[in-house]
């Protein structure tokens, strides 16, 4: 597309950043409306903005900027936006209805953008950084993970009111409940008799053969406790991340500890009949391929809705340089596997590292899994253990969280947990994309 | 008897059960049949359970038949689990 730039004004010396080069602007701001919004009728009245190019009126929306010199504004009707000419006395207003209507987003100059070239990149990046400064930063949707702030640094402890991983994970800031999100803990079943729950809506049913769902391990009461537990259990700190999600407790692995595809595959499948919109599977074989029914059931499962997510493995010893691989059925290129921090956020030393070679086999996202403290087979209560098993339910309800601000579902929910994710300095075949982090 | 799951297209999800059928026909031990997952579970003789196998993938509709993988969680009283 071809289009004339006109005179450029000379740059304002206020926006010269130390040491670097001077970001450019063209005197014009970008204006983004909300969606919905009348903009032609908004910018007259709150800025008298008078004339408005319509993308609409050129051939396949493809503005031709010569013939736009007249106009005050520029509207491109796909994506919401205006470019306007405006005086200062019209960019304070448009930027006092930025503040107090729903119209505009935001106000933001329009800058110069330049093919990236070495050194003056760096002074590039120094002068937009001062130039939002001065301008104000453009506004982050809300529940958009600009966590750095909110949470305080590792390492991070249990307190009176928290465990630690509620805390690192922003969790214990959170609006979110997961109020109206169903959540599948596929495991070793539940103890509906632990008194935390009381209230909850809970559903359960046993894929195990001559057992049923109620918990004689306690490793899926823990689980539960962490995607879901109580926001004020009877006694000690909170532990559990979607307090209003509604539970679904499938038991597949017997009081042993031990299950089989088959059971795995009926819980999946009652899971998503049922409508859950995480299925957490804190569980796994050291089978280093992918197993090929969990490629399709993955699938089918995201095509659903239902987001699984699996514990990437405990067989990694990097104490002693063993750092494991990706075990099945969190291998699978459409299941979420969940890697093991510790307080430090570093490393577990079990948690498993990315299965080479295999699509699929990559750790996807981490969360806190020593030393974690949650419910368990009464009369213990509560027990604190480690394991990726431990950090998949993290994940899992804090899924539920975004599930329940956004409303996406399936992939656009994995997307939106990898978007959202802590970054770290572990390398990504040990984290994917990072600590998880709850909306704010 | 050897556990397995046999994985159906999306072309065959929708007739399952008679996608069922003809592998019980054909020596399996169906346990389960689900539809929303499109997988079939059970079992066939261990004996055998290479030429079943075969003759099983040749139905048409049938994406792999896989043998059950085993899992197992650590004991209750582990650190690690």
């Amino acid at each position: 597309m071809e289009f004339s730039i006109p005179a450029l004004p000379d740059p304002d010396p206020s926006t010269v950043p130390l040491g670097g080069t001077p970001v450019q602007t063209t005197g014009r701001f970008i204006v983004v409306f909300a969606r919905g919004a009348d903009a032609k009728a908004t910018l007259a009245r709150t800025a008298g903005v008078g004339t408005v190019a319509d993308s609409r009126d050129f051939t396949a929306q493809a503005v031709d900027f010569s013939q736009t010199d007249g106009s005050d504004a520029v509207w491109f009707d796909a994506l919401g936006v205006a470019v306007v000419t405006a005086e200062p006395a019209q960019l304070g207003a448009l930027r006092t209805a930025e503040a107090g209507e729903d119209a505009i987003i935001s106000v933001s100059p329009e800058l110069i953008h330049h093919i990236l070239d070495g050194d003056y990149l760096q002074g590039y990046r120094d002068g937009v950084s001062d130039l939002a400064g001065r301008l104000g930063a453009v506004e982050r949707p809300a529940g958009s993970g600009a966590l750095a702030a909110a949470a305080a640094n590792p390492p991070f402890a249990d307190n009176a009111q928290f465990t630690w991983g509620l805390q690192a994970t922003g969790v214990s800031t959170s609006p979110q409940s997961g109020a109206g999100i169903k959540v599948a803990v596929l495991d070793t079943g539940f103890d509906v008799g632990h008194p935390d729950f009381v209230g909850r809506s809970v559903t359960t049913q046993s894929f195990v053969a001559g057992e049923t769902v109620q918990d004689g391990h306690g490793h899926g009461t823990h689980c539960i406790g962490t995607s879901c537990g109580s926001k004020a259990p009877e006694s000690g700190p909170r532990y559990g991340v979607a307090y209003g999600a509604s539970i679904y407790a499938g038991k597949v692995l017997g009081d042993s500890g031990s299950g089989s595809d088959g059971g795995i595959i009926a819980g999946i499948n009652w899971a998503v009949e049922n409508g859950c919109h995480v299925i957490s599977m804190s569980l796994g074989a050291d089978v280093a391929s992918v197993h090929p029914p969990y490629t399709v059931v993955g699938q089918r499962a995201l095509d659903a809705g239902s987001l699984i997510v699996a514990a990437a493995g405990n067989n990694a010893d990097r104490r002693v340089g063993n750092f494991g691989f990706v075990g099945t059925p969190a291998n699978s290129p459409f299941i979420m596997a969940v890697g093991a921090l510790d307080q430090k956020l570093d490393m577990a030393y079990f948690s498993a590292r990315t299965l080479a070679g295999t699509r699929g086999g990559q750790v996807d996202i981490a969360g806190p899994g020593y030393q974690v403290y949650s419910s368990w087979l009464m009369p213990t209560r509560y027990k604190t253990i480690s394991g990726t098993s431990m950090a998949t339910p993290h994940v899992a309800g804090v899924a539920a969280l975004w599930a329940e601000l956004t409303g996406y579902r399936g992939r656009d929910l994995w997307a939106t947990l990898a978007q959202d994710s802590q970054r770290l300095l572990q390398p990504s075949v040990d984290v994917g994309g990072g600590l998880v982090l709850a909306p704010q | 008897m050897t556990r397995v799951t046999v994985t159906v297209d999306d072309a065959h999800r929708r007739s399952i059960s008679t996608l069922a059928r003809s592998l019980a026909d054909k020596g399996m031990q169906v346990d389960r049949v689900m539809e929303t997952m499109g997988c079939i579970t059970g079992s066939i003789p261990s004996g055998t359970a290479t030429a079943v196998a075969t003759t099983l993938r040749n139905v048409p509709g049938v994406l792999s038949v896989d043998p059950d993988v085993a899992y197992r969680v650590a004991p209750p009283d582990s650190d690690v689990q």
